[in-house]
């Protein structure tokens, strides 16, 4: 019976010149979208490989150089393209794409291709993800809308129970035509957007198996939409008298749902939870930093001072020996305030992006209205854009911070005892300065950041179905 | 002989309106009913609650033995319905539309030679089985509609002025096929308001009026001066009244 729908159902939608012309229209969209996003991506991938190997230039071949005014110059942490992100480019646009290395401070990312601060609530880019959230419903509902109210509006649906067939097993039928259409649809865009991603994959470093993973990982989340979308599309179809009503209805509800929530959701999260602008950001840090240092002389001061000298000797140093050591003495300051300014700064890293985390957390509660919330994010999440890759790379990128800031101020402290800052590294010194080599988690570290929002689209999913089900039963009557 | 449709002081009332009331009626293998009566008289309710798709006030269908709400799906298999209207599928022809029937009727895929033998019984010619159905005639599509509910090797046949909107001689044809399946051994119960034709094929007649059957007739007790008698009783006064010119 299901094979019968399924082959009638297809054979209508071939013969249906408005069906064909749909899909044309969507494979048109996402094409595009594809094509966009490759650019822009490769676009990037190109910058953000020139900048490094610049970059790396001129730190080793800097010459004879007091390290200090190095760790000024410093080095850039560059963010690489991770593969899929011409699938999604998530809030890499929002969150920028290199980290300035510099002594003394822990800076925000910069060149960020959307100019503001770190605002998350202009979220939507011309991309597949983009098109694919915004075009599946649509197919799905032209597709669907009148699956069970045209046939009640026909009459043909009473001829059909009429004549033995289970209303359940036409819902099911009607569900897998229009969820499978809508899943070809992705897989083949998704299939589209990996396999460009896998043939440019090669020299990156990133593995295919974990691209492959967060591939399929797309392909369960997008369906699960999907399945979400047709159930609903479906419940609608079985309730009303008539086509047209489900085809209003739906259409108010992709607005909605998919097109206004998600958007609303996003500038709401940024009303309760204000992203600090960069400007506030840097002198809020500053100012925290300032009232929380500890005096020069005091007991937590000479505590952080044993650990340095500590770190630079690799041993343990007894506190009256302290003073006695040959060190370079502004070098030991310098490190000492490194070590206090990273705690400040992680602090209020820490709490900003903890405030992203508030805003995700708003917008998951949004989400229980809307499913494209709980997409979007899952989206981001396993094509490694989302704010908490993000973050990873600004811890990483801090990391190697303090491991060169540190390298610097060790061979002044341990090299230049007596010089004060007339100490000059040799030239071969910032080759020993190991290079910031970033690799994203794979996609199994993710899997609980996407944990909450997948368990949402799942009661979706479930609810919409149940719904569905309970709703032709209730609908019995095919007059 | 085997009772195959039931009605057991069948009532069905929306709101205050009843619209059949106390309905007493039975169908045997090899007979032919039809229910008469003007528009709104009750008849399309009565098939629909057979269908089980209206649940009776009061009273029971039954088919076969067994009682509609009780199990309208397996009564729904035994039960052949060819509506005032049938519905297809414009896109698909005859032939495919016929066959999407069956199979979701739960007869499994019927093997085309077989469908297309029932198109031919019906009358459809086989270029016009092929044709998309957006072309057909009404009495093109009340064949396929018969078809349908043939295919399913229905003991009892259920049809809602299957002959409005048919030309004279597809008419007969409709009715000489019917007396046919009755012959074979099928209940049939079909609701007209065409009194002359349900005297050519009826084994009884019940005139319904307001939801009430009124009288019931053998087509043998209707002369032309009875017949006449009755229109006037009992179907012209309803002001809906559609019958047919003869
Ligand atoms: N679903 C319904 N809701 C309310 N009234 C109905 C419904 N179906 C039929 N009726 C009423 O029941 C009466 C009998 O209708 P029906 O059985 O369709 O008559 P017939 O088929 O003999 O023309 C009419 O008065 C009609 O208006
Ligand atoms: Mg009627």
């Amino acid at each position: 019976m299901i094979g019968a729908i399924v082959h009638k159902e297809l054979t209508e939608i071939r013969r249906d010149g408005r069906a064909l012309g749909l899909l044309l229209i969507v494979a048109l969209l996402l094409l595009l979208g594809l094509v966009t996003g490759l650019a822009t991506e490769n676009a990037r991938e190109r910058e953000v490989l020139q900048a490094r190997a610049d970059d790396a230039a001129v730190f080793a071949e800097q010459g004879e150089k007091n390290p200090h005014s190095a760790a000024h110059f410093s080095r850039m942490a560059h963010k690489p393209v991770v593969p899929l992100a011409s699938f999604d480019p998530g809030v890499s646009s929002y969150l920028g794409q290199v980290i300035w290395l510099e002594a003394h401070y822990r800076n925000p990312a910069m060149y960020r291709a959307a100019e503001d601060a770190p605002e998350l609530s202009r979220l939507e880019n011309f991309s597949i993800a983009g098109v694919l959230t915004l075009v599946l419903p649509l197919l799905v509902l032209l597709l669907g809308y009148g699956s069970i109210a045209s046939e009640r509006e026909r009459g043909t649906l009473r001829q059909l129970v009429g004549g033995g067939a289970s209303p359940m097993g036409l819902l099911l039928g009607k569900f897998l035509v229009v969820a499978g259409v809508a899943f070809a649809v992705l897989a083949a865009t998704l299939g589209l957007a990996t396999g460009f991603s896998l043939a440019t994959l090669p020299g990156t470093g990133y593995s295919g198996g974990d691209l492959l993973l967060r591939s399929f990982s797309l392909l369960a989340v997008y369906g699960l939409y999907i399945v979400c979308l047709t159930a609903v599309t479906l419940l609608v179809s079985t309730l009303v008298a008539e086509a047209k009503t489900a085809l209003l209805l739906l259409l108010g509800f992709w607005v909605v749902t998919v097109v206004g929530l998600p958007r609303l959701s996003a500038s709401i999260a940024e009303q309760v939870y204000p992203s600090p602008d960069s400007g506030a950001f840097w002198s809020d840090a500053r100012a925290s930093l300032e009232a929380n240092r500890p005096p020069g002389g005091s007991e937590d001061y000479v505590a952080v001072e044993r650990e340095v000298i500590e770190r630079a000797l690799g041993g343990e140093v007894r506190e009256d020996e302290l003073d006695g050591l040959a060190l370079n003495r502004g070098a030991v300051r310098l490190e000492v305030s490194e070590v206090l300014g990273a705690e400040a700064y992680n602090a209020a890293f820490a709490e900003l992006f903890e405030n992203y985390d508030k805003q995700k957390n708003l917008r998951q509660w949004l989400s229980l209205l809307s499913p494209t919330i709980a997409l979007q994010h899952l989206s981001r999440t396993y094509s490694g854009t989302d704010v908490a890759a993000h973050e990873h790379f600004s811890l990483e990128a801090e990391h190697q911070r303090n491991n060169i800031v540190r390298a610097m101020n060790e061979d002044m402290m341990l090299n230049g005892a007596g010089q004060s800052f007339g100490y000059l590294a040799p030239p071969e010194f910032w080759e020993t300065v190991p290079e910031f080599d970033y690799r994203p988690p794979p996609v199994a570290a993710t899997w609980s950041e996407g944990a909450r929002d997948l368990l949402i689209l799942l009661l979706w999913g479930l609810a919409a179905l149940g719904a569905c089900a309970v709703g032709i039963r209730y609908r019995r009557a095919p007059g | 002989m085997t009772e195959l449709l039931r009605a057991r002081d069948l009532t069905k009332t929306f709101r205050s309106n009843t619209a059949l009331n106390a309905l007493n009626l039975s169908v045997n293998a090899k007979e032919i009913v039809c229910l008469l009566g003007a528009n709104g008289a009750g008849k399309t309710t009565t098939i629909n609650l057979f269908l089980g798709f209206l649940e009776p006030t009061s009273g029971t269908a039954m088919v076969d033995g067994i009682v509609v709400t009780d199990d309208p799906k397996t009564v729904r298999g035994k039960l052949g319905y060819v509506p005032e209207q049938v519905s297809l599928y414009p896109s698909l022809s005859g032939l495919e539309n016929l066959d999407y029937f069956v199979r979701l009727g739960g007869r499994g895929r019927g093997d085309e030679k077989y469908l297309r033998g029932l198109l031919d019984q019906v009358g459809l010619s086989q270029l016009d089985a092929d044709q998309r159905v957006r072309a057909y005639s009404k009495g093109m599509r009340q064949k396929v509609g018969l078809a349908i509910a043939l295919a399913k090797g229905a003991r009892a046949l259920l049809l809602d002025e299957p002959l409005s909107g048919l030309d004279p001689s597809a008419a007969n044809e409709f009715c000489r096929l019917l007396r046919r399946l009755a012959d074979d051994g099928a209940a049939v119960l079909m609701a007209t308001h065409d009194l002359f034709r349900a005297r050519e094929i009826a084994d009884r007649i019940g005139i319904m009026k307001s939801g009430i059957l009124v009288e019931e007739l053998s087509p043998e007790s209707l002369d032309q001066t009875a017949l006449e008698q009755i229109y006037l009783q009992h179907m012209h006064d309803d002001e809906r009244l559609s019958v047919e010119a003869h």
